[in-house]
């Protein structure tokens, strides 16, 4: 009797507590594309009546890249300026030219983009096929009326950079 | 590998727009007549503080929708969820649901990157 309250009282006393937990699954779901903006571009002036990215025109190409995280399931299209965003009252009209190529990429296999690219009118098409990070330069110019001077003051345009799901 | 170096390094030096999901779903609204579908956006340009909402149909033309607003507030490093909603007879045309990044004037300084992501309704 006396051993067995003993035996139940040790077994209350030293009873290895059981645990038990969830072990939880957390997951986010990211983004596939993203695009980001690497070097603002910068006009330079190498005529009165010219804007030009171009750095043997005292310009800066805009640089951006874009992160694709799953392979073959993105398109991206880049347009180059057709119009300012702000500038002077201008009169006359402005003739656009623009490029988009590929300045650097995070895996040997990117560099068929260059040789696939769709171009129409301002307007170029990479169809992402590889996993990684693709780096763009976009160069910009525009011409001013027939020898005529551009307005002093600022003038800014904007490159439109899209990710588009196949 | 000195490239992903460089990106391990400087991770926070650029600036990103970010959408998910990649191909969002159309569900019926408890509103009779209307469709909604939900995407995220993530503003890590800090650049940029507003977005315009736009969808499209498959040949790129511009459908009616219907949400807080066309153009949203994010701020920097911020994500919001973004309802769309379209009518029902729109269910089948819906092909693209984007945002695009929205330059204030006074904060183009020289020439800007505009950003759009396209997620695609299947």
């Amino acid at each position: 009797m006396f051993n067995k309250k003993y035996i139940t009282l040790a077994a209350v006393l030293f009873a290895v507590p059981a645990f038990s937990a969830d072990v939880q699954i957390t997951g986010t779901v990211q983004s596939k594309c993203s695009i980001f903006t690497d070097i603002q571009g910068v006009y330079g002036s190498p005529l009165p009546n010219t804007l030009s990215t171009a750095p043997e025109d005292g310009g800066v190409d805009p640089v951006f890249r874009i992160d694709v995280a799953k392979a073959g399931y993105y398109i991206a299209k880049v347009t180059t300026p057709t119009e300012f965003t702000s500038s002077p009252a201008l009169t006359d009209s402005v003739t656009w030219t623009g490029s988009v190529s590929i300045s650097e990429v995070s895996d040997a296999g990117m560099s068929a983009y260059e040789t696939s690219k769709v171009e129409y009118e301002t307007t170029t098409e990479y169809d992402l096929a590889i996993a990684g990070t693709t780096w763009f330069k976009a160069s910009s110019k525009a011409e001013y009326g027939v020898d005529k001077s551009l307005p002093a003051g600022s003038y800014r345009s904007a490159v439109t950079v899209e990710c588009v799901a196949k | 590998m000195l490239k992903y170096f460089a990106m391990l390094l400087f991770p926070l030096s650029c600036a990103a727009h970010e959408q998910t999901p990649t191909y969002p779903e159309l569900k019926y609204s408890y509103v009779e007549g209307l469709s909604f579908t939900t995407i995220n956006v993530f503003n890590r340009r800090d650049d940029v503080k507003y977005f315009a909402i736009q969808v499209f149909d498959e040949e790129w033309k511009k459908i009616d929708f219907g949400g807080v607003s066309r153009v949203v507030f994010i701020d920097y490093l911020d994500k919001k969820d973004i309802d769309i909603y379209i009518k029902d007879q729109d269910r089948g045309r819906i092909k693209y649901v984007c945002t695009k990044s929205k330059l204030l004037k006074e904060d183009v300084k020289f020439q800007a990157v505009s950003s759009r992501i396209c997620s695609k309704i299947k």
